[in-house]
Parts: structure tokens; sequence; C-alpha cells
């Protein structure tokens, strides 16, 4: 499959990127999300604010497919989560957590090549995505012989080379130097671009405000609006 | 299970190992072992429970990955449980069966009683494998699976052992299934039903505990879950430093 | 998901754990030596006895082939963590494909550890010419397929569990038990001069049940599946 801009069918019909209704989740008895609807739109970037434990992460994984809600729907990129379909909906979606995935032993530029190889996207992108996020000299070390900051920023890389729909950003200033942290808006605004959609998740708002187009908090596992950002 | 209907079958359990027991001792003695055989009522109910619980086992996996019942992940855990052990029962009294009839406890040669073997370490691997997991949902995925790959392995274990035996005969000296008198088989069959009531009883009551123990490792969750909801609130250093 | 996607997935992921076993030399470097120890320590335990030790050479190498085999099947550079494996699932990587990919790579280098101890159990016990001896390098394949595919399955089991490394063995060993029988009757037979097809047979319908059962299980087992 030819990764062109607008290859999922969500984007090209108007579909929403990613649509919630009455979602809830729970881990046993244990009530973690409830009711949550949110919908968004291609070209949209949301942030989602809410004190640790609230919920974040658990909704994130959600739009990510990786987990699947234990009441209400949610779909994904035009595919139901739960369905057969989402296994071809889930290369359109990244997700940079708190956890970098590199494999120790292989250097920058073998992790970003494989990762590259497994999406289908060309390879030959790997060069120009480490030179774009400032690690074109660092590209033959081993991801154990770098700092957790450049880790971070092959993350970025990963976004700029497979090109997702969707991308979903957990704390995604944190660790990172101020020049590291204009990453995030580079990439934001490339997958906007690219008539994406974004989801930041984050504790502390001040940096993410100037990026998002609509806030929401998340408190007790309740998703509330916050209307448009200032 | 209701409790009642546990009890129920407690008491039926009881009843039947009693009447088992009165049957096995009147039963006449073997011709060539004379008591000794008597064991076997013991040891092929036990064997026969062994492949009935891991059945149960297999069936509860796989109906948890249908369904994702937490109820069919209890049943298959406690049935893997009761299976140990009857499992382990099997082995020691075969052993001590073997021994005035072979000459050995253990003879290499006997499939049955490899395959018995190497079917007792594959679960207590299962159990283990249980107690490394603490996450619900994820040690119910992957004992599934275990459970799983246990059950067809135990097949091709007897196949390969039998096929083993059947190159090398001429060990053993006495067949352990050599032809049965009518009063032997009914005092045999009804230690059989005796000792399924006693797996019912078993699994029964170990599933029922498995669901208290769940819905108190619940009931310490959301415990812990309110304490966080409600605010990790921001630290208190001052008073905390005030007061040592 | 077509085929040809498959299969190049296969291929890249056996490419990365070989390129990742290639630089922390987990399997060449400490487990391949580690067996070779094993092999050692064995006579000094039994005693030097030259019949006896030539008697029991071929079986000390499948036992040794086994236990010490399974280390390289589930070793700790190739088992993947939670972000990496989310960082697979998102790029659309077919968990099946992973099983096969990573089992490919586990044999490879089962049949590299085979065939350095080959020669150190040759040399240490001198068990002699055994009639027949090539289908021995059958056997051995089948023996590195089959450790491969019980040990990646174990590992996918045990897959970030604090007690993987204890707990891993554990649930092989028995599993594996109709592997070593099956091999070691090979030996027994070629000796007498007897059939080995039975064996063999049973070699390959073992490894054939454990990959049907590791390609059906792949799915279920992801975590983000349900």
């Amino acid at each position: 499959m030819a990764r062109g801009d607008l290859h999922f069918p969500a984007v090209k019909e108007g579909v929403p990127i990613a649509a919630l209704s009455g979602v809830g989740v729970r881990f046993g008895r244990m009530p973690v999300l409830r009711g949550v609807d949110l919908r968004i739109d291609p070209g949209e970037v949301v942030g989602i604010v809410g004190p640790n434990g609230s919920g974040k992460s658990t909704l994130l994984r959600i739009l990510a497919t990786l987990l699947k809600p234990t009441e209400g729907s949610a779909s994904v990129l035009g595919a139901h989560v739960g369905s057969n379909g989402i296994l071809a909906a889930r290369s359109g979606i990244a997700l940079l957590g708190h956890h970098p995935g590199l494999w120790a032993e292989l250097t920058l530029e073998e992790n970003l090549t494989f990762i590259a190889r497994m999406a289908g996207a060309p390879t030959d992108g790997v060069a120009t995505a480490l030179e774009q996020v400032g690690l074109g000299g660092a590209k033959q070390r081993r991801a154990d012989h770098s700092s957790h900051g450049m880790q971070r920023r092959v993350e970025f890389a990963r976004v700029l080379l497979i090109k997702p729909q969707l991308l979903l950003l957990d704390e995604a200033h944190a660790g990172l130097d101020r020049a590291a942290q204009k990453l995030v808006n580079v990439t934001v605004s490339d997958v906007r671009r690219r008539a994406g959609a974004v989801v930041l998740v984050s504790h502390e708002p001040d940096r993410m405000l100037p990026l998002v187009d609509r806030t929401y908090h998340l408190e007790g596992g309740s998703l509330l609006p916050n209307g448009p950002a200032s | 299970m209701r409790k009642r209907s546990l009890i129920v079958i407690n008491l039926l359990a009881v009843l039947a190992i009693g009447t088992g027991f009165t049957f096995a001792v009147l039963a006449p003695s073997e011709r060539t072992q004379g008591d000794f055989a008597k064991i076997m009522f013991v040891h092929v109910p036990s064997a026969w429970l062994a492949f009935l619980a891991f059945g149960v086992t297999l069936v509860g996996g796989v109906v948890w990955l249908v369904k994702k019942s937490p109820l069919a992940d209890r049943i298959a855990a406690s049935s893997a449980e009761v299976g140990v052990f009857f499992t382990g029962l099997a082995l020691v009294t075969g052993m001590i069966w073997g021994y005035p009839v072979w000459g050995t406890f253990w003879d290499w040669g006997d499939a049955r009683m490899m395959s018995t073997a190497i079917m007792f370490f594959v679960y207590v691997g299962y159990l283990a494998l249980r107690r490394s997991i603490p996450d619900p949902e994820t040690r119910a995925r992957r004992s599934a699976v275990l459970g799983i790959i246990a059950f067809v392995q135990v097949p091709l274990v007897y196949f390969s052992v039998t096929l083993f035996r059947t190159l090398h005969q001429g060990t053993t000296v006495v067949r352990p299934d050599a032809p049965i008198d009518p009063e032997f088989l009914r005092a045999l069959m009804i230690n059989l039903g005796a000792f399924t009531l006693v797996y019912l009883a078993f699994t029964g009551w170990r599933t029922r505990l498995a669901r208290m123990e769940d819905e108190l490792e619940e009931a310490e969750a959301v415990s812990d879950f309110e304490i966080a909801g409600s605010g990790i609130t921001a630290p208190r250093l001052g008073e905390v430093t005030g007061d040592v | 998901m077509n085929g040809q996607t498959f299969w190049r997935q296969v291929k890249e992921i056996a490419r990365k754990d070989l390129l990742i076993e290639g630089r922390a030399g987990e399997a060449l470097f400490i487990t391949i030596p580690f067996g070779a120890v094993a092999l050692m320590l064995i006579p000094l335990a039994i005693g030097t006895d030259k019949p006896l030790l030539a008697q029991v050479g071929p079986g000390m190498f499948l036992a040794v082939a086994l236990l010490f085999g399974m280390l390289v099947a589930f070793r700790q550079t190739a088992a993947d963590s939670t972000p990496q494996r989310e960082l697979l699932t998102l790029l659309g990587t077919d968990p099946a494909a992973q099983f096969v990919g990573r089992m490919a790579t586990s044999t490879l280098l089962l049949l590299v550890f085979e065939a350095v101890l080959a020669p150190v159990t040759i040399i240490l016990y001198n068990p002699g010419r055994i009639p027949g001896w090539p289908w021995l390098l059958l056997v051995m394949f089948l023996l590195a397929l089959g450790l491969s595919l019980v040990g990646t399955l174990a590992g996918s089991v045990t897959a970030g569990l604090r007690t993987r490394n204890t707990l891993t063995p554990l649930l092989v060993a028995p599993l594996s038990m109709p592997l070593l029988l099956a091999s070691a009757q090979v030996v027994e037979a070629l000796r007498e001069e007897a059939s080995i097809l039975l064996w063999i047979a049973l070699l390959a319908t073992m490894n054939l049940a454990i990959a049907v059962i590791g390609v059906l299980t792949a799915r279920p087992l992801e975590e983000s599946s349900r």
C-alpha cells in the first residue's frame, strides 16, 4: 500500500478520525472512565487535561485501539475498536508514551528503518527524519547508548516518517529540552497539515494550550468540555 | 454455584466415598496380586479425575477466550488445582502399587505412569504461571492459551511413550489392566462415581473461594482508587516534616 | 492483510532479532559456552569410564541441547518490552508474523548451538561411529525447530513477568519431552540398525502441532486484541 497522504477512507468521506460514544472502562469493578463522548474530526487538535490517576492514559489507550471499552462504542479511522477492521486502521495511529519503544542493541537509524519497513513506509525517509529532529549526527549511535532525550526525539522522527492520521501524545513535553519541545509543535502541525488529528494529554496544560483547538477536562473518569482554547 | 448446592454435593460425596470404601474392602482379592490390587480403587479414579479436571481447564480457557467471563477462568483455575492434586495422588498410589507388583517404584516403560508424571509437571507450570501474573485479565488470557497447549500435548506425550514402550517390551512383570472380576469392576465403578463427586465438591468450593478472592482484590483496588481519585492532592511535606 | 505483507513482516522481524543477537551475543557467547561446560561436568559427575561415556554421549548431547537450547529460544534480548509490543501492534504487525519471525531466528541460533556442541560431544565422549549418522542431522534440525517453537510459545506466555527466567524453563521442559524421547530413540534405533521412520514422523508431527497452536493462539495472546 502506498503511503499517500489521504489513504484512510475516514478522511476522504468526512467521517470523524475518532468517535467515542458512551465509553466506559472498568478494571474489574473499578470504574476508570464513564460515559465518555468524544468526536475528533480531521485537522483537529484536542487537548485533555486531568490530574494523575484521572484516566487520561486509559482514554489514550482506547483511542490507540490498545484497549477495548467495557461499555459504549469506539471507532477510530473508520474502524470499530474490537472488530477485525481495526488491524488495518492501526498502522494509521501513532502513540508516544512515557517510554520510547526502541530496541536497545540497534542504532537509531536501524530502529527507524525497522519501523518504516514494518509499517510499509519508504525507508529513504529515515535519514531526513533523523535530520529533522536534530539527530543527523547520531544516527549510528545505539539506542542504549543514547540519552532519554535523544530517544524521545527518535519518537518524533518516527511520527514524521510514518505519517500517522491520528497522533496521540502522552505528556509530550515531559523530559524534553527547550529545543526538542519545538518538535512537538512541528509534528503536531505536520499531522494537522495532512488533515490528520492530534490528541494531547497532560496534567500541566500551559505548554499545550497554544497548540490545541479545544480542551477537555478529565476528572474522576468523566470528560467535561472546556470549550475552545483561549 | 450456590452454597446450598455445594453442601448437598459435599454430603453426597461423603456418602459415596463411604460406599466406595465399603465395596473396595468387600471386593474379592485379585488372583495374582492379592490385596495389593485394591489400591486400584484410589489409583484409577484419581487418574481419571486428573484427565477430567484438565479437560475442564481446557474448556474453561476456551470459554474465557470467547466470552471473557471471569467465572470460566475461575473454574479453569480451580479445576487445574484439583487436577494437580489428583495427578499427584495417582502418581503416588501408582508407585505404592508398583513396588510389590513390579518390584520397583518407577517403571520407565509404563506409558501411563510416564505421561501422568509429565502432565503433573505441565500443570504445576500452569499453576506457577497463574501465580506469576498479577493482572486478572492477562492471567486469564495467558493461562487459557497455556491450558490449550498443555491439553494438546497430553496425547502426544502419551503416544510417544506408548511407542517407546511397545519397542521395549518385557520390562514389566504384570500388566495392571489384567482381566477384571465383575465384582471388582463394580467396586471400581462405584469409586469412580464417588471420586467424581469429590472432584465436583473440591472444584465447586475452590471456584467459590476464587470468586471471594477476586472480590477482595477488587474491593482493595476500589478503595485504593477512591483515595487516588479524590485526588492525589498536593504533597503536604511541611506537615509531615513538622511531625518528625 | 495479504500474504506478501505477512511474509515481509516475518522477514523483518527475523532480521531484527538476528541483528540484536549479533550485537548482544547472548546465545553465541553466553549460552553456547554454558552448554559446553555442562557437557564437561557430566563425565566428572559420573566417572570417566570410557565405554560408559561413549554409550551415554549422544543422550547427554540431547539433554544439554534441550535444557540449554531452550535458553536460546527465550533469550532475554529477544523479549519485547511493553512499549515495544505496543509499537509493533500499532505498526499493524500480525502477531502470527511475530511468532513465526522470532521462531525462525531461534531455530537458526539453535542450529548454530547444536553445530558447536556436537563436535564437543564427539571429542569429550568419543561415541564411535553410529551407522546412518547423517540422519542425525535431520533429527538435529527437527529438534532445533521443535525447541524454538515450544520456547517461543512459552516465551510469549511469560512475556514481561518478573518470574520469566525461572518460569519459562519449567513450562518448556515437560512440554518438549516428546522431542527428547523421539530424538533419543532415533539414536538408539540407528545403533541397532532398526527403523527410525516412526520417530521421525513423531518429531515432525510434534513440530507441526506446536506450529499450528502457535500461529492460532498468537492473536488471542496479544493483550490489545480484546
